[in-house]
């Protein structure tokens, strides 16, 4: 009969093992490590290595990026004293990262973004009074920093946790 | 039972030596007794339900609340105790407050005759088995009430179907029943139980082809009584959220709970009474022998299990089947059932006519039943491994961990 | 036409006052089993109706004309919420219009990539689809089981394109990341796990007595009726119409692979029936698997993008290209006026739209538990109807 059959896959099912990750306590490590590197989490710049071409702010379907730069006209040098992405309004398309032509610009594997009020939500990669140089080609790469730490910290500040 | 406690209060307290102080002293000792014990039933029924739910499901249930989530219906309760005690507008006041109460009552009332042991019966009445078919239509009432007086069309919808639902599922019930009332001669509990035996061939269920028949046609009745998958069209959560429970929040859906929980012992109780040979202990059959507290309480201790094991039946058959649709549900009754339970009644009293209980003839039927019962049981167990085994091994290869994680390893 | 809407403007009137011996009950936008937010006005006389009544447009977002004011590229994310369940087609059916009227070619290995994901997108949406109306039968177990196996599917998308859900992957002229070899292993090793569980599925409930007199015979759609609305996809597949864009109309590389169409033939009933619709969802999933192990095997190197310019301004024309989505036909009809770099007309056709219009006159002496097996069955969602 087919609830007789019905009734024996049912109970098969309680002798295998549940599917359920136990997050976040009952896991052997976070899951922002587990999660693949390609996985399009929160958006992180490293504004070290960001050569202000503005192409990922071009490249935004929803205007989620604002990068302003400030151009001295007598000695024609270029500083960027603004690099504000939205995280509340980004959809994480990638449209920008895939822009990027020095990678300054990335998906980290955050997911994980509450914050007390939604205005902290905007990341301020430059923060309010810094400026940065743009990168050159002709520049050494900086040492690199663990993916996801610049907006790790900058959440963390936000939130108060130190 | 309330013999004894009535021993009890004369021996300790003098001052209840009148009989009618006693008889109502005892009476709440054990309405007391039994309510406690329906009220954790039923706490720990929608627990462990939950729990067994969710490892069908490939998940795990409510594990947070105290140790491995024991204490999630002590928070549901709390919860909905606390909160707003809402009454809709346009709701009919009186009929609207009371609906709950009548749903507890029909419950309730049938746990009086429930014998949980050997002498462990709050009241054996003569009329044991027709009590318990009347008071549980009382529960007709309440739901009819609850439908109407919440003011809400899909409230009222679901008060109607399962009006009609409960109401056509006690006739193949009460016949049923009077199947094993003709069998054991009696109409009250204990003395249904003691016309059985303790091994499975000398329980009803096994008694002749025809009172298997009996068996399985109450148990889908009871189903229809409890409003449980797959007859939970009342509720039906997809259609109609909770059905005639809908507008009810705070202490009186806590009342509309617990009678739904509650009732899964009463059914499986009644089934195991009647069917499954109650408390009867295997190769103790002497009633004398009843006599010891040791006794008892092992025949308490079987009674649980066996009825504990037909609550999870009833459990599992909530998470795999469908649900009906009004009028098959009705064809069911009305067209197989009903015929069913009379072609069982007619046959049960053909085979208790010809073969009696002790002839070779009858002992042959009774084995021959019980062993197609137990083939029932085996089919099913082949068909458990071979359902697991026909994704182990792939799912080793996919994820690369074992299959096997029994129930009683809790995560 | 326009009389008969304004007929209809004054029957709703009319509807908002009760009849005598009829009930005015609301399916509201808030229901367990509309699947998203749809209202529908059922004039019932106690179980049976006499009509319902579809109201649409909670979910409207106006998509179409946001596509006006963003550029070509930059529109892909949009198209993943027309059908969240079936982004992929939805994705590759844009792409495929905007490469027409441009121009531009796409390299096979991309071609590939697209059908592989396409064909794992129609497997999710079907597991959702066929798990939702068991649940809404009232069978709740299977439903959980197949968002289980849906995330094995997005966890391997998760891998493939970073995203679960609104998965953006296919670009202009192209797909946006590329499908390493140990991808693929676990593609397979997921095939080898989930064909059988589609076995076991069909014991648990495909079969089942009670799901299956639940379905049959409910609202048989004659083939007349399903090419006459509009149907599409698995609807008019399973009243017997031989119609599937894969093979008729092959786009991509479909046309190098070996598989079959499922048609409806009245499996417990008559042809057309709800019980065919589930039927016909269920045996899509296994060529979908059949698809896509042979597609992994062919799998050619090359590259995944062909170079497009980075703002993409088509010559003046219009096109339309449509892709076979597990709801039917998805289409994409785009006019470029040659100038912009935006789009001056996108308008998608999508086919829960034309699904729900069957409903109404479907409604007539059905029960109101029909009504949810047969929302189910016709696998309408809400954002493809309101987009």
């Amino acid at each position: 009969m087919s609830v007789l059959e019905g009734m024996a896959v049912t109970f098969s099912w309680l002798f295998r093992r549940p599917y359920t990750v136990q997050w976040p306590d009952k896991i052997p490590e976070p899951l922002e490590k587990t999660l693949p590197a390609t996985y399009r989490g929160l958006l992180e710049v490293d504004t070290r290595i960001c050569t202000a071409c503005l192409a990922c702010e071009k490249a935004c379907p929803i205007e989620v990026i604002a990068i302003e730069v400030d151009r001295n006209s007598e000695t024609k040098e270029r500083h960027i004293v603004r690099f504000d992405v939205d995280a509340a309004k980004c959809m994480y398309c990638g449209l920008c990262v895939e822009q990027c032509p020095t990678d300054a610009i990335h998906h980290t594997t955050l997911f994980a973004a509450t914050t007390p009020d939604i205005g902290d939500l905007v990341l301020t990669f430059i923060k309010p009074g810094e400026r940065a140089l743009p990168f050159k080609p002709k520049d050494a790469p900086p040492a690199a920093i663990e993916r996801g730490a610049i907006t790790q910290a900058l959440l963390d500040s936000r939130r108060g946790v130190e | 039972m309330w013999k004894l406690t009535q021993e009890f209060i004369h021996k300790f307290i003098p001052a209840f030596e009148h009989a009618w102080l006693a008889y109502i002293a005892g009476a709440l000792v054990a309405a007391l007794a039994l309510l406690a014990f329906a009220s954790l039933f039923a706490g720990l029924a929608s627990y462990v339900e939950r729990r067994i739910a969710g490892r069908i499901m490939s998940r795990v249930g409510p594990n947070r609340v105290g140790p491995q989530g024991l204490f999630q219906f002590v928070a549901d309760g709390l919860k909905l105790v606390m909160k707003e005690d809402l009454v809709p507008a346009g709701a009919d006041p009186i009929l609207f407050r009371i609906a709950p109460y009548f749903v507890f009552a029909g419950m309730f009332g049938t746990f009086v005759v429930l014998p949980f042991g050997a002498h462990l019966v709050a009241a054996d009445l003569d009329v044991g088995i027709f009590y318990l078919m009347a008071i549980t239509s009382f529960v007709v009432l309440g739901i009819m009430l609850g439908g109407w007086s919440s003011n809400s069309k899909w409230s009222l919808f679901g008060g109607l179907r399962s009006a009609a639902q409960i109401i056509s599922y006690e006739i193949p019930a009460g016949i049923a029943l009077l199947s094993v009332a003709i069998f054991a001669g009696t109409l009250s509990t204990q003395g249904i139980i003691n016309a059985q035996g303790g091994l499975p061939w000398d329980w009803f269920a096994f008694h002749s082809p025809f009172s298997l028949v009996a068996f399985v046609i109450y148990f889908i009745a009871a189903l229809a009584e409890g409003n449980r998958t797959p007859f939970d069209l009342p509720e039906a959560e997809s259609e109609l959220v909770a059905g005639y429970c809908t507008e009810y929040s705070g202490f009186r859906f806590v009342v509309f709970f617990f009678a739904e929980w509650a009732n899964l012992w009463i059914m499986s109780a009644i089934s195991v009474l009647c069917f499954l040979g109650g408390w009867k202990i295997p190769f103790v059959n002497a009633p004398e022998a009843y006599s010891g507290w040791l006794w008892i309480l092992l025949g308490f201790v079987i009674f649980s299990v066996k009825t504990l094991a037909l609550v999870t039946v009833v459990m599992q058959l909530r998470w795999t089947l469908p649900r009906f649709r009004l009028d098959q549900m009705m064809n069911l009754c009305w067209k197989y059932l009903i015929p069913g339970a009379f072609a069982a009644l007619l046959g049960t009293m053909t085979v208790m006519a010809l073969f009696s209980w002790d002839s070779p003839a009858g002992i042959a039927i009774r084995f021959c039943t019980f062993l197609v019962g137990a083939l029932v049981v085996l089919y099913y167990i082949w068909r458990i491994v071979a359902n697991y085994r026909a994704d182990s091994a792939n799912y080793k290869k996919l994820t690369g961990q074992s299959m096997w994680y029994p129930p009683w390893r809790l995560p | 036409m326009i009389k008969q809407e304004l007929k209809n403007i004054d029957e709703l009137r009319i509807l908002r006052e009760p009849v005598e011996g009829e009930m005015l009950v609301n399916m509201g936008p808030q229901h367990p089993s509309t699947h998203g937010v749809l209202n529908f006005l059922l004039v019932t006389d106690g179980e049976v109706m006499h009509r319902a009544v579809p109201h649409i447009g909670y979910l409207h977002r106006g998509i179409e004309k946001l596509a006006e004011q963003t550029e070509y590229a930059g529109f892909m994310p949009f198209t993943d919420r027309i059908d969240y369940l079936a982004a992929m087609a939805a994705n590759q059916a844009y792409a495929m219009a905007v490469e027409k009227l441009a121009g531009y070619v796409v390299p096979e290995r991309a071609e590939f990539l697209r059908v592989i994901a396409c064909e794992l997108n129609r497997i999710a949406s079907h597991l959702v689809a066929t798990g939702s109306m068991a649940m809404d039968i009232g069978a709740v177990t299977p439903f959980i089981h197949w968002i289980r196996e849906r995330e094995y599917i997005n966890e391997i998308t998760e891998e493939l394109c970073g995203s679960r859900l609104t998965y953006n992957y296919c670009r202009i002229g192209g797909v946006s990341h590329d499908l390493p070899a140990t991808l693929a292993g676990k593609i397979l090793l997921w095939l080898d796990h989930f064909e059988p569980i589609i076995d076991e599925f069909d014991r648990l409930i495909t079969h089942n007595e009670i799901f299956v007199h639940r379905l049959a015979d409910v609202c048989a759609i004659s083939a007349q009726n399903a090419t006459g609305y509009g149907l599409v996809g698995p609807n008019l597949r399973a009243s017997g119409v031989d119609w599937d864009l894969r093979r008729d109309k092959p786009y991509s590389v479909y046309d190098r692979f070996d598989f079959n169409i499922v048609l409806g033939k009245g499996f417990r009933g008559a042809v057309g029936d709800s019980y065919d619709r589930f039927v016909v969802r269920v045996l899509e999933m296994r060529e979908s698997c059949k698809i896509l192990r042979q597609a992994l095997v062919a799998l050619p190197a090359g590259e995944i993008r062909s170079k497009v310019p980075r703002v993409i301004k088509p010559p003046v024309g219009e096109t339309y290209a449509a892709v076979e989505a597990p709801r039917g036909e998805l289409g994409y009809y785009v006019v470029s006026d040659g100038v912009s770099s935006k789009p001056y007309r996108v308008k998608i056709r999508t086919g829960s739209f034309t699904a729900m219009s069957i409903i109404e006159s479907l409604s007539k002496g059905v029960m109101i538990a029909d009504l949810v097996a047969i929302i189910g069955s016709l696998d309408v969602v809400a954002p493809e109807v309101d987009r």
